[in-house]
C-alpha cells in the first residue's frame, strides 16, 4: 500500500492547502449523487446543506490553526451508519419505524471524529436494527461495488460498499453485534476493525443487543481503519459498560498464529482455497498451527441468536409511536391497539422474528432454559477462546462461508440457513473479543475473499499489525 | 365454623429516595413545571444509555441494612418489560434476580417481629395526568418530570395479621426511615397490599397512597373477603384497585397466573460491586435507629420503655427531645410534656409534622416553667394546644400573656380564706374524714386563682387552715 493512499497523508496535504478538502468533498459528494442515482443504496439519510455547514466550519479552523486543523481526521468526509445518532440528522437504523427520529445529541464517536476535524458526511443503509448478514431485511438494500446483483453484506453493507465504490479519501463508522463490520468488509473487499467491547463508547447507538454491540471502522486499508478506531475509542463516563483502555495505534507483537479448523469445514472450496494460501505466505512471518474449538463451533450461534434475540426484543419495545419517529392517529384507540397497529405496520419481517423470537426466550417457564443457559454458555465459550490464547497470539479463519451472494440466492434461504452464514463471525463477537476482516484474494469472478483475525481482548495492535502484513 | 379468621397481609412499599438527581441521568427530581426535567435518557430516546446515579445506591444500602437485610455485595439491575403509556422505553430498570438487600426484620413496638423479603431500587415511570378526571377525560398528558426519579420498593413476607398490624408496621417503617434521612421529603409512599384469609387466594390491592389509606382499604377487603365466603363464595386470585373516596376496593383484573414481565439483565448497565469497605463504612456511619435510640434513653435516663419507645417512635419527636436535653432542659420533664402533650395534640387534631410548625427551642422555656413548678400541668397543657393549633404563640408567651404563671404575689391566703368560709358543707366533709372534699376545695381554690397557684402550696394552706 502507497502512504499516497493513506487517510494520514490526505490529512497531512489538506493542512497546507485547504482546497484538497475541499475538492475531494465536492467528488465524494458527486459519487454520493451518482450512487443514488444509479439506485446503489448506500446512503440512508445525506443533508447536503449540513454539509457545506461543516465545510465552512472547517475553513474557519484552517485558517485559525485551532485544534480541528491539528486533527487527525481534519478535512476527512465520514460516513455513518444509520444505527449512530447524528445530532439533527435523521437516523432510524434503517427502520421505518424510526422516520423522522432526529436525535437531540452526537453519539460519542461522532463528538469524537468532529474534535479531530471530520466531515460528517452521510448516514448509510444497514439491515433494519441490524437484523441480517446481507442489508437486505430494509428498505433500501445497498448492491455490491463488484457486482450490482450481489449484497454488500451486512448489517453494515451500505458503510463498506460506499468505502468499496467512492475514490475518494474517505471512513466509515460500522457497527458489529453478531460479524456486521467483519462480514460487509469481507464481501467488499475492504478492511472492517471491530473492538474489544467497551473500547468504544456506545453511547448514542441506537441499539440491537447491548451486550454485544461494538462500534468499529470500515476503511479501504488497514492503515485507516486503525486510524479511525483510534479517533472514535477511549472512556466515556455516558456508557456504564465502557472501559477505561482506548484503542492506540501501535505495532502488536504476533509469533504464532493457529488457524480454526472447525471454522474452514463448512465454508465453500474456493473461500476455503483462496484464505489458505493467503495463511501459506503469512508463513514467512509467523508460526502457523491449528485449533479446534467445539464449544463455539456448536453452542455459539444458539447463544448468541437467543441472547441478542433476548436484549433486541426489551430495546425495540420502546419504540411504539408514542414520542418519536412515526405516528398514526391515536383516535378512539387504547393504548395497546395503538402500539399493535404501529409496530405491526412499521416493524419489517426480520424485526418481528427476532422480537418473537426474544420475548418468548424469556418469558417465565423458559428463560431458565433459554436466556439465563445462554447466558452461561457464553462464559464457556469466551473460556474456550482464553484457553487457546495461551498457546496462540492470533486466531485465524475466512470472514464468510461464501463470496457475495445474489440477491435471488438469499431469497432462497430459510431463516436458520441465514443464520447459519454467521459461523465465522459470531464467535468472536459474543465473546467482546476484537477481530478484523482483511481481503485475501478474489474467487475466480473477481469477487473479494476475507481473511478473519481474531485478538485476545484488548489486544487490537495485533489485528492492526497483522492486516498490513497480510495487505503488503 | 369457627368464628377465629386467619388472615395473612403482606406488603410492597415504595418509596422515593431522596436523591438531587434522577436514577440514570442528571435531571432534577425537584422540577414543579412539568415536562421541565427530562433529557434523552428518562425520555428513552433511541441511542441514550442510563448511567447509574451512585448515591440512590449508597442510600438504598443505608435501608436495606437498616432493616437488618443481608446486603448483596454484589448485585445487578434488570429490564421489566410491559407496555404501558407511561413508561418511556416500555420497560422498567428495576432489579429483579439479586437486589442490593435482601432477608431482613422489623421489630414492631408489640415485639412481634416481620420479615422483609427484600428491597430493591428501580426508576419510576412518568406520571399519566387525565386533565378532568380519571375516566372523564377524552386524553390523558404525560409528565416526564417523575421518569426516572429513584425509588425503593421494601417488600415484607406475609406476616402481618390485620390491617392494624399492617398500619403499626407502616408507621414503624416510616420512622425508621425518617431516621435515616434518606427519603425525599414530602412525598407519599404507595403501597400494595396483599391479603387472604383462612388460607384461601390473595387479592392485590395496587398503588394505595399512603398508609392510612392502606389500612383502610385492607379493613375493607378483609371484610368484603369474610363476606364472599360466609355467603359461599370462592375467592379467585386477581388484582384490585382502591378507591379513596369511597373507602371501597373494586376489581381489576384477573390474574390467574402471575405477570410474566420476561426479566433480563439490563445489558446497558454493569454489575454493581460495593466491596467489603464499602459496607464496613456504610454500617458505621449508619445513625442511631429508634431500637438502640429508646434503649439507650432507658438507661441514660431512666424511663419507662413505653415511654421511651414513644418518644423514638416518632423521628420528629425523638429530635426535638435531644435538642431540648441538649440545651439543658429536664429529661423526665421533656418526655413528659412531648409524649403526653404534644402528641396529644397532634394525635388529635390528626396533624402531620409537615402541617405544623414546632421547634424545641419554644419548649426549652416551658420545660423550665414546669420544672420550677412556676406552672400547672392544665396550663401547660393549654399553652401547648394553643401553640400548636391555635393562634401559635410560643408557650411561655401564652402563658405570660395571659397570667397563667403561678406567681408569689397573689394574696393566697386571702383566696384560701373566701373558699373556706364560702363551702361550709365541704370543710365540714373533710373534718369528717373525707379526703376528696379537700381536693375538691383545692380545685376551687386553682380555679379562683385560674391556675396560676402552686397546687402543692394551697393544699398545704388547706390543711393548715383547717387542722
Amino acid at each position: 500500500m502507497k502512504r499516497e493512499e493513506t487517510i494520514t497523508f490526505f490529512v497531512e496535504e489538506a493542512r497546507k492547502d485547504f482546497s484538497i478538502v475541499e475538492k475531494n468533498l465536492a467528488s465524494i459528494m458527486q459519487e454520493a449523487k451518482v450512487s443514488e442515482v444509479k439506485k446503489l443504496n448506500y446512503i440512508e439519510e445525506f443533508d447536503a446543506q449540513n454539509v457545506v455547514r461543516q465545510l465552512v466550519e472547517l475553513k474557519k479552523s484552517f485558517a485559525a490553526k485551532d485544534s480541528k486543523y491539528y486533527g487527525k481526521l481534519f478535512g476527512v468526509p465520514i460516513t455513518v451508519k444509520d444505527a449512530i445518532c447524528v445530532r439533527g440528522l435523521e437516523s432510524k437504523a434503517g427502520s421505518k419505524i424510526l422516520k423522522g427520529y432526529k436525535p437531540l445529541f452526537d453519539a460519542t464517536v461522532i463528538e469524537h471524529a468532529r474534535n479531530e476535524g471530520a466531515i460528517i458526511l452521510a448516514k448509510t443503509t444497514q439491515d433494519e436494527f441490524g437484523f441480517g448478514t446481507f442489508a437486505t431485511n430494509t428498505i433500501k438494500v445497498p448492491k455490491n461495488p463488484f457486482d450490482n446483483s450481489r449484497s454488500c453484506g451486512g448489517s453494515s453493507g451500505g458503510a463498506a460498499g460506499f468505502t468499496a465504490f467512492t475514490k475518494n479519501y474517505h471512513l466509515a463508522i460500522g457497527e458489529s453485534t453478531g460479524g456486521s463490520i467483519a462480514c460487509p468488509a469481507s464481501f467488499c473487499g475492504c478492511v472492517g476493525l471491530t473492538p474489544t467491547y467497551g473500547v468504544v463508547s456506545r453511547f448514542g447507538l441506537i441499539d440491537y443487543a447491548n451486550s454485544l454491540d461494538k462500534i468499529g471502522a470500515i476503511a479501504k486499508n488497514a492503515e485507516d481503519a486503525a486510524l479511525l478506531l483510534e479517533v472514535i475509542s477511549g472512556y466515556d463516563e455516558r456508557d456504564s459498560t465502557s472501559l477505561k483502555n482506548g484503542f492506540v495505534k501501535e505495532e502488536g507483537e504476533i509469533k504464532r498464529v493457529a488457524i480454526i479448523k472447525d471454522f474452514f469445514e463448512p465454508c465453500d472450496e474456493e473461500v476455503k482455497k483462496v484464505v489458505k494460501k493467503k495463511i501459506e505466505e503469512l508463513k514467512k512471518f509467523y508460526a502457523v498451527e491449528e485449533v479446534s474449538l467445539p464449544l463455539n463451533v456448536k453452542y455459539s450461534l444458539a447463544a448468541y441468536y437467543v441472547i441478542a434475540t433476548c436484549e433486541a426484543s426489551t430495546n425495540l419495545a420502546k419504540l411504539s409511536g408514542l414520542r418519536y419517529g412515526v405516528q398514526g392517529s391515536v383516535e378512539g384507540k387504547h393504548f395497546d391497539e395503538y402500539f399493535s397497529e404501529i409496530r405491526s405496520k412499521e416493524f419489517g419481517a426480520e424485526a418481528k422474528r427476532r422480537i418473537i423470537l426474544g420475548t418468548f426466550a424469556r418469558m417465565s417457564g423458559y428463560r431458565d432454559a433459554y436466556y439465563l443457559k445462554a447466558m452461561r454458555v457464553r462464559t464457556k465459550l469466551i473460556n474456550e477462546f482464553n484457553e487457546a490464547f495461551k498457546k496462540y497470539d492470533l486466531l485465524l479463519c475466512p470472514t464468510m462461508p461464501t463470496v457475495a451472494p445474489r440477491f435471488d440466492e438469499i431469497e432462497k434461504l430459510t431463516p436458520m440457513q441465514n443464520f447459519a452464514m454467521d459461523l465465522c463471525t459470531v464467535p468472536a463477537n459474543l465473546a467482546g473479543l476484537p477481530h478484523v476482516s482483511v481481503n485475501a484474494g478474489f474467487s475466480k469472478n473477481n469477487l473479494p475473499i476475507g481473511l478473519m483475525a481474531i485478538a485476545p481482548h484488548l489486544e487490537e495492535k495485533r489485528l492492526y499489525s497483522f492486516a498490513r502484513v497480510v495487505e503488503a | 365454623m369457627s368464628e377465629e379468621t386467619k388472615v395473612i397481609i403482606g406488603l410492597e412499599i415504595h418509596a422515593y429516595l431522596g436523591t438531587e438527581s434522577k436514577l440514570f441521568c442528571s435531571c432534577a427530581t425537584n422540577a414543579t413545571m412539568p415536562n421541565t426535567a427530562c433529557c434523552p435518557i428518562c425520555l428513552g430516546h433511541p441511542g441514550s444509555k442510563p448511567v447509574l446515579n451512585e448515591k440512590a445506591v449508597e442510600l438504598g444500602v443505608k435501608v436495606g441494612l437498616a432493616l437488618n437485610c443481608t446486603i448483596n455485595e454484589d448485585f445487578f439491575f434488570s429490564r421489566k418489560t410491559y407496555f404501558y403509556p407511561d413508561m418511556s422505553m416500555n420497560y422498567q430498570i428495576t432489579q429483579y434476580e439479586v437486589p442490593v438487600a435482601e432477608k431482613g426484620m422489623v421489630t414492631l413496638p408489640s415485639g412481634k417481629k416481620i420479615r422483609i423479603r427484600r428491597a430493591h431500587i428501580e426508576w419510576d415511570p412518568a406520571a399519566l395526568v387525565h386533565p378532568s378526571g380519571m375516566g372523564k377525560s377524552n386524553y390523558v398528558l404525560i409528565d416526564y418530570n417523575r421518569s426516572g426519579l429513584p425509588l425503593i420498593e421494601i417488600v415484607t413476607e406475609p406476616d402481618l395479621s390485620s390491617p392494624a398490624e399492617a398500619r403499626e408496621f407502616m408507621n414503624t417503617l416510616e420512622n425508621i426511615l425518617s431516621y435515616l434521612n434518606v427519603l425525599r421529603p414530602n412525598t407519599t409512599m404507595k403501597v400494595d397490599c396483599n391479603i387472604s384469609i383462612n388460607g384461601g387466594n390473595r387479592t392485590e390491592i395496587k398503588n394505595v397512597s399512603g398508609y392510612a389509606a392502606a389500612e383502610k382499604a385492607l379493613t375493607f377487603e378483609l371484610a368484603r373477603q369474610k363476606l364472599e365466603l360466609k355467603n359461599g363464595k370462592i375467592i379467585h386470585q386477581h388484582t384490585r384497585a382502591f378507591n379513596a373516596d369511597t373507602g371501597m376496593t373494586v376489581e381489576l383484573r384477573k390474574k390467574e397466573t402471575e405477570d410474566d414481565y420476561g426479566y433480563i439483565f439490563d445489558p446497558d448497565l454493569v454489575k454493581v460491586s460495593l466491596g467489603k469497605d464499602y459496607l464496613a463504612s456504610a454500617k458505621a456511619e449508619l445513625p442511631e435507629l429508634p431500637e438502640a435510640k429508646a434503649q439507650r434513653l432507658m438507661k441514660e435516663f431512666n424511663f419507662s420503655e413505653y415511654d421511651a419507645r414513644v418518644l423514638c417512635g416518632d423521628f420528629n419527636l425523638g429530635k426535638i427531645f435531644d435538642k431540648l436535653v441538649e440545651k439543658k432542659a429536664s429529661p423526665q420533664i421533656s418526655a413528659r410534656i412531648l409524649t403526653r402533650e404534644l402528641l396529644a395534640v397532634l394525635n388529635h387534631d390528626a396533624l402531620l409534622w409537615s402541617e405544623v410548625s414546632v421547634s424545641a427551642d419554644d419548649f426549652v422555656g416551658l420545660v423550665e416553667l414546669i420544672e420550677k413548678g412556676k406552672v400547672s400541668d392544665k396550663n401547660a397543657k393549654a399553652a401547648v394546644i394553643n401553640y400548636v393549633s391555635g393562634d401559635k404563640s410560643k408557650p411561655v408567651e401564652f402563658l405570660s400573656k395571659n397570667n397563667l404563671l403561678i406567681s408569689e404575689s397573689i394574696d393566697l391566703d386571702a383566696v384560701v380564706v373566701k373558699i373556706i368560709s364560702s363551702n361550709e358543707k365541704a370543710v365540714t366533709d373533710y373534718k369528717a374524714g373525707n379526703q376528696k372534699s379537700l381536693n375538691f376545695l383545692s380545685g376551687l381554690v386553682m380555679r379562683e386563682t385560674k391556675g396560676t397557684a402552686s397546687p402543692q402550696k394551697v393544699l398545704e394552706m388547706l390543711k393548715k387552715k383547717l387542722s
